[in-house]
C-alpha cells in the first residue's frame, strides 16, 4: 500500500480563499486559512472523529443546519462561516452548556493555566451562566488507576479517553458508564485501569478530570519551563517535553509529537520514570573500594584510581555498554579501549555480537524501513519480539496500522503475542527456534536458499502454519519486518540473521523503497553503539576493526580465566541482563578491576565494583541517539547535573586522557561532530541538521558511504534438531529495572518472576495457575509463579528477564536449553517471593484474554 | 489632517521680577523673607509635627500597602490559601513563590484538595502593589499596613509562610479620618 497522494483544492472561510489537502476535517482545514475553531472532542490521532463536544460547529453554504467543523471534510469550493451570529450564538451556548455540571473549581484545578475548557470559554463562551440548580457531584478525587486521578465533577464527556483505550492501546478497559447526565468514565468493574500506555490520557483529557498523581499539585505553567528531549528508557526513543522547575527538577514528562517516531503518544514507563533521576538513592558522587567497603570519593581520586587500574590492566581490559550509552559516549569508550588501552574487546549486545558483514547488509538503505512505512504496509511480519515489552510504541504503531490501514499482521514468534488478536496469521515456534522457524519461512516463501527437511518440525511449528503465514507475505506488497535481536543471540546467531535476509530476499524488500526490516534491539541505543564502534569487530561507520576482539559471551570467559583482569561497565549490569549469570558471576569475582558508570548501585556493583562514577540522566544529558531505524536524535540537557554528576563523555575523555591518549575535545558538540567525521555515512551531518525531529541517516547522500555489503547467496545451513523436554525462553519486562524500581509511581509495576507454561505442560506437572515452581538447568534454580497462557505453545515455559530476584539469566545460556520444572513444596525462605505474591499488574504480567 | 504647527504658540513669555538694586532690589531682598517669617510665627505656638520614631510610630491610611498577611477562616482555623499560585502569576516583581501539595485527611492545611507547602515573598523586590491581592480568588493574601521589615540581611527578607500567617509585632496605627 503506497503512500496516499493527496490533492489540493480551495475554499472559502471567512471571506477568504484558502487551499487545503482535499479530505481533512474542516477544523484543520481552517487553520491553514488562519481561522481558529474551538474543539474538544477532536483528535485525528484517537481515530475517526466522533462529534461529541459539539465546540466546532461551522455554517456551511447550502447546508441548513450549523455542522460539526471536526467531522466534515472539506470539499472543493465549500462558503464557510466562522463568524457568523448564528455560530457565535451556538458557540456561547455550547460553552454555557458544557459548563452546567463543571465545577469551576479551577484555582484547586491542576489543568488551571493549560486548560482548553478555560481557554475556550474565555475565548468562545459568552460569560455567563443561567443555571441555577445544583450541579451533579461526585465523590472526588478519586484513583482511576494509582498513576492517574479522576475527578468526575469535571469531566465534559467528550470521549477521548474512553477512544483512546478502545481504539489505540486496545486495551478496551475505559468506558463511559450510565446513560445521559449520568454518565461517567469508569471501567468495567471498577478495577483500575492499569496498561502500559494509560498515562496518555493525562495528555488527551482537555479538562482537568483526568490528572497525574505523580504531577499533582506540583506547579502552575507559569512556574515551569519545558525543555524537549528524548526519552531513553526504550528503543522506541519517543521525542518528550521535560516539564521543569527551578532549572533543576524534572516534574514530568509528556509527549512531543514527532509522527516518525512516536505518534505523539508515551508509555508510562516514559511518562513517570522521570522520577529515577530525582530518586534518594541515585548515586550523585564517584565510589571508590576501601577494603570490602564502597566510599563517596573525589573525583580526582576516583579518575586517578580507575586510570591507575587500566594502565595496568592494558590491552586486558574489556568494556561492556548498554542502555542509554550516547552515540558520542560510544565514541569516546570506543577510543579508550582501542586507542589508549590497545584492547579490541568491547561489545553492546547481551546475546552475542552481529557478525560485521551481517551488520553492514542489515544497515543498507535499501533494507532498512523507516518508522512511519508501518503505517503504510500491506503486511507487517513481526518475528520473535514482543513489541509492547520491548518497544511499546511500535505495538501501537503496528496496531494503528491494522486498525486504521487495514494492514495484515504476522506473528512469528516463541510466546504468545499480544499482537496475535490482531494477526492474520500466527505462527508459534519453539523458544530459540527462530532460525528453523525463518528457514521455513523463506523455504514456503520460494528462496533457493533454504535447504533441509522438517523445517518446521525443527522449528516445532504446527505443519501449515507457516505456509499460512507465507500466504499471506506471499500476497502483499510493502512488508515492513520487525525483529527482536534475541534471534541473533547465541551460537547460531549468525545462522538465524542469514534465514532472516533469506527471508527479506524472497520477498523482494530491496526493490520496494517502502518496505524494509527493523531490528528491535534490547538496548535502548544498540543500533547507535553499534555504528559508533562499541562491537567487537567494527570500527566507527561500521567498518572492520584493525584487531577484532571478543564478544561479551567470551569476554565473561576470559575474564573468569585470568586472560583479561579489567572491566569497563559503560550503564550495564551482567548480572541483570546477560545471559549465564552464573559465569558472569565468577568473571566479575576474578576480575581485578571493575569500573562502572551507573546512575543506581546494584547488588552487582556494590559486590565487585571498584570505582563507580555517577551516570547522568537523560535530563542532565547533551548527545545523540540513533533510533532503530537509522534515525539521529537527540537527547538536550534539561536540568543542571545533580550532586557531583559530571557529564560523561567529560569523565570518559579524561581517562582516556590520563592512560595516555587523550581525545581533542572539548565540549559535547564537539565530540558529536568527531563522530560524525569519523563514521562516513554521518559525513557532514551536524547538530542543526537533526534539529528536534531527527534525521534518518538513510536519507542523507552520504549514505553512500556505508561500505558495500551485498545480500549473501549461498545456501543456509541447515538449522538443529530441537532438544526434547521443556524448552526455556525468556521475555523481557518493560517494568524490570533500576528505573522502574525507584520511580515512586512506577514501583507497583516492577515484575516478580513467573513462568508461563501452556495448561497442557501445567496439567502434565501437576502445577495450577497461581502455584509456586522451581525452575531449574544446568545445576541453577529459580522460582516462579506459574501463569497458564492458552495460545502458548506446549513445550515451552517463559520467564520473565531482568526481574530483581529470581532473573530468568540464571538459567539461560545462549542456546535453546531445556528446563525442569518441579512444584515447591512449603512456604519460601526469602530467597523468592513470596508464594501469594500478587501478580503485577499490566500486560507484561497479566497475560491477555485468551 | 492635524492643524499644520504655527511655532508662535510656542513661545513662552517669561515673567521675571525687578531688576537688581533700588527699590525693587530692596523688595526682592526683604519682601520674600518677610512672607515666610509670617508662616513661621504664626505656628509658634503649635507642638512639633515630628514623629518621635521609632518610639513613636508614623500613622498610615487604612488602604496603605504594607506587609503581607495570610488568612485563615475564622471559624475553622483552615487557611485560606490554595496553592493556585494566581498571585505568582500576577506579580510583576516575581516575588512570590509557590509550592503546592495536597491535603491528606490527617493533614489538611486548607479548604480544598490542596494548599500551599511553600509560600513566600521576597520582601526586597516587592513593589507592594497589591496585585497579588488583586488575583487571589479567596482572598487569602492580603495587603497589611506594616511597613517595619527592615532586616541586616536580604536572605531574612524572605518571608515564609509561617511569617506571612502571623500577625506583625506591633500594631501600626492607622490615620483619622481627615488627618
Ligand atoms: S475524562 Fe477527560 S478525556 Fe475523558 S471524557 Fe471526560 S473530559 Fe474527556
Ligand atoms: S494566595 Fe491566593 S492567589 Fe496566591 S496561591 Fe494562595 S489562593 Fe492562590
Ligand atoms: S470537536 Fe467537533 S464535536 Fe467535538
Amino acid at each position: 500500500m503506497a503512500r496516499p497522494q493527496i490533492k489540493e483544492i480551495s475554499f472559502e472561510i471567512d471571506g477568504r480563499e484558502v487551499r487545503a489537502p482535499e479530505g481533512t476535517m474542516l477544523v484543520d482545514a481552517a487553520k491553514s486559512g488562519d481561522v481558529e475553531i474551538p474543539y474538544f472532542c477532536y483528535e485525528p490521532k484517537l481515530g475517526q472523529p466522533v462529534g461529541a463536544c459539539r465546540m466546532c460547529l461551522v455554517e456551511i453554504e447550502g447546508m441548513p443546519k450549523l455542522q460539526t467543523s471536526c467531522s466534515t471534510p472539506v470539499k472543493d469550493g465549500m462558503v464557510i462561516n466562522t463568524t457568523s451570529d448564528r455560530v457565535k450564538s451556538a458557540q456561547n451556548a455550547i460553552v454555557e452548556f458544557l459548563l452546567i455540571n463543571h465545577p469551576l473549581d479551577c484555582p484547586v484545578c491542576d489543568k488551571g493555566g493549560e486548560c482548553p475548557l478555560q481557554d475556550i470559554s474565555y475565548g468562545w463562551g459568552g460569560g455567563k451562566s443561567r443555571f441555577i440548580e445544583p450541579k451533579r457531584h461526585f465523590r472526588k478525587p478519586l484513583e482511576l488507576s494509582p498513576l492517574v486521578a479522576i475527578d468526575r465533577e469535571r469531566c465534559i464527556l467528550c470521549y477521548r479517553c474512553v477512544r483512546f483505550s478502545q481504539e489505540v492501546a486496545e486495551d478496551y478497559q475505559l468506558v463511559f458508564l450510565e446513560r445521559g447526565d449520568h454518565t461517567y468514565v469508569g471501567t468495567h468493574d471498577g478495577r483500575p485501569y492499569v496498561g502500559p500506555f494509560s498515562g496518555n490520557i493525562l495528555d488527551l483529557c482537555p479538562v482537568g478530570a483526568l490528572t497525574s498523581t505523580a504531577y499533582r499539585f506540583r506547579a502552575r505553567p507559569w512556574d515551569v519551563e519545558e525543555a524537549g528531549s528524548l526519552c531513553t528508557l526504550c528503543p522506541s526513543q519517543c521525542n518528550v517535553q521535560l516539564t521543569i522547575r527551578d532549572d533543576s527538577k524534572v516534574l514530568r514528562a509528556f509527549a512531543r509529537d514527532n509522527p516518525e517516531v512516536d505518534d505523539g503518544w508515551l508509555c508510562d514507563k516514559g511518562r513517570f520514570g522521570y522520577q529515577a533521576i530525582h530518586s534518594e538513592e541515585r548515586l550523585r558522587a564517584p565510589m571508590v573500594r576501601d577494603g570490602s567497603m564502597l566510599r563517596e570519593a573525589p573525583w580526582d581520586h576516583a579518575l586517578e584510581q580507575a586510570a591507575a587500574a587500566l594502565t595496568r590492566a592494558g590491552a586486558g581490559t574489556a568494556a561492556l555498554a548498554g542502555g542509554a550509552t550516547t552515540n558520542e559516549e560510544a565514541f569516546l569508550l570506543g577510543h579508550l579501549m582501542r586507542e589508549a588501552l590497545g584492547s579490541p574487546h568491547l561489545d553492546a549486545r547481551a546475546g552475542g555480537a552481529l557478525d560485521p558483514q551481517q551488520a553492514r547488509v542489515l544497515a543498507r538503505p535499501d533494507l532498512s524501513a523507516r518508522v512511519s512505512d508501518i503505517d503504510h504496509a500491506d503486511v507487517i511480519l513481526v518475528v520473535d519480539t514482543e513489541l509492547v515489552e520491548e518497544a511499546p510504541i511500535l505495538d501501537l504503531r503496528v496496531r494503528k496500522a491494522a486498525r486504521r490501514n487495514n494492514a495484515k499482521v504476522v506473528t512469528l514468534t516463541g510466546r504468545p503475542s499480544s499482537l496475535d488478536p490482531n494477526a492474520t496469521a500466527a505462527v508459534r515456534f519453539a523458544p530459540g527456534a527462530a532460525e528453523a522457524a525463518l528457514s521455513a519461512l523463506a523455504a514456503e516463501l520460494g528462496s533457493g536458499r533454504a535447504t533441509g527437511s522438517r523445517l518446521h518440525s525443527r522449528a516445532g511449528c504446527e505443519p501449515g502454519a507457516i505456509g499460512a503465514a507465507a500466504e499471506v507475505l506471499r500476497a502483499a506488497g510493502d512488508v515492513v519486518v520487525l525483529w527482536g535481536e534475541r534471534i541473533s543471540d547465541g551460537a547460531r546467531g549468525a545462522s538465524a540473521v542469514d534465514a532472516l535476509l533469506a527471508v527479506a530476499g524472497a520477498l523482494g524488500i530491496v526493490d520496494r523503497p517502502e518496505s524494509g526490516l527493523i531490528e528491535v534491539p534490547a538496548a535502548t541505543n544498540a543500533r547507535g553503539m553499534r555504528e559508533a564502534g562499541v562491537a567487537p569487530g567494527l570500527a566507527p561507520g561500521l567498518t572492520d576493526a584493525p584487531e577484532a576482539g571478543m564478544p561479551a559471551a567470551e569476554i565473561a570467559g576470559a575474564l573468569g580465566a585470568g586472560e583479561l583482569s579489567a572491566l569497563i561497565l559503560l550503564h550495564e549490569d551482567p548480572l541483570a541482563t546477560h545471559p549465564e549469570r552464573r559465569r558472569w558471576q565468577t568473571a566479575l569475582d576474578t576480575a581485578a578491576t571493575v569500573i562502572a558508570f551507573t546512575d543506581f548501585v546494584t547488588t552487582a556493583l556494590r559486590d565487585y565494583a571498584t570505582v563507580i562514577f555517577p551516570a547522568e540522566s537523560y535530563a542532565e544529558k547533551e548527545g545523540t541517539l540513533t533510533h532503530p531505524d537509522g534515525r539521529l536524535q537527540r537527547v538536550r540537557q534539561a536540568i543542571g547535573h545533580q550532586g557531583q554528576v559530571r557529564p560523561e563523555w567529560s569523565v570518559l575523555a579524561e581517562l582516556a586522557g590520563r592512560c595516555g591518549a587523550r581525545p581533542d575535545v572539548r565540549s559535547a558538540p564537539q565530540v558529536t561532530q568527531k563522530l560524525f567525521a569519523t563514521v562516513g555515512f554521518l559525513d557532514g551531518l551536524t547538530l542543526d541538521e537533526i534539529g528536534g525531529k531527527g534525521v534518518r541517516w538513510q536519507d542523507r547522500d552520504a549514505a553512500s558511504n556505508l561500505p558495500r555489503a551485498e545480500l549473501p547467496e549461498g545456501t543456509l545451513e541447515v538449522p538443529p534438531e530441537l532438544p526434547e523436554g521443556m524448552r526455556l525462553g525468556t521475555v523481557p519486562s518493560l517494568w524490570a529495572g533500576t528505573t522502574v524500581e525507584h520511580a515512586p509511581s512506577l514501583r507497583f509495576l516492577a515484575p516478580v518472576q513467573r513462568a508461563e507454561l501452556a495448561p497442557a505442560d501445567a496439567h502434565r506437572l501437576g502445577v495450577g495457575s497461581g502455584d509456586e515452581v522451581e525452575v531449574a538447568a544446568g545445576g541453577q534454580r529459580l522460582r516462579a509463579t506459574v501463569a497458564l497462557r492458552q495460545a502458548m505453545q506446549p513445550g515451552s515455559v517463559f520467564l520473565v528477564s531482568g526481574t530483581a530476584d529470581n532473573n530468568a539469566t540464571a538459567l539461560t545460556n545462549g542456546v535453546p536449553r531445556t528446563v525442569e520444572i518441579t512444584k515447591t513444596a512449603g512456604a519460601v525462605n526469602g530467597a523468592g517471593p513470596p508464594a501469594a505474591a500478587p501478580a503485577a499488574p499490566g500486560p507484561g504480567a497479566q497475560p491477555p484474554p485468551v | 489632517m492635524p492643524e499644520p504647527h504655527t511655532p508662535i504658540d510656542d513661545v513662552i513669555t517669561v515673567q521675571r521680577g525687578p531688576e537688581p538694586g533700588g527699590l525693587g532690589g530692596a523688595y526682592r531682598a526683604f519682601g520674600a523673607t518677610l512672607r515666610g517669617l509670617r508662616t513661621t510665627l504664626g505656628r509658634v505656638a503649635e507642638k512639633p509635627p515630628t514623629y518621635q520614631y521609632p518610639e513613636e510610630k508614623t500613622p498610615v491610611y487604612p488602604r496603605f500597602r504594607g506587609r503581607h498577611k495570610l488568612q485563615r477562616f475564622e471559624d475553622t482555623g483552615l487557611e485560606k490559601c490554595v496553592g493556585c499560585s494566581l498571585c505568582v502569576a500576577a506579580c510583576p516583581a516575581e516575588c512570590i513563590r509557590v509550592v503546592a501539595a495536597e491535603n491528606t485527611p490527617d493533614n489538611q492545611v486548607s479548604a480544598g484538595e490542596r494548599y500551599a507547602a511553600v509560600y513566600e515573598i521576597n520582601m526586597t523586590r516587592c513593589i507592594f502593589c497589591g496585585y497579588c491581592e488583586v488575583a487571589c480568588p479567596f482572598d487569602a493574601i492580603t495587603m497589611g499596613n506594616d511597613y517595619e521589615m527592615a532586616d541586616y540581611h536580604r536572605s531574612d527578607l524572605i518571608f515564609t509562610k509561617e511569617m506571612l500567617l502571623a500577625d506583625a509585632i506591633e500594631k501600626t496605627p492607622l490615620r483619622r479620618e481627615g488627618e
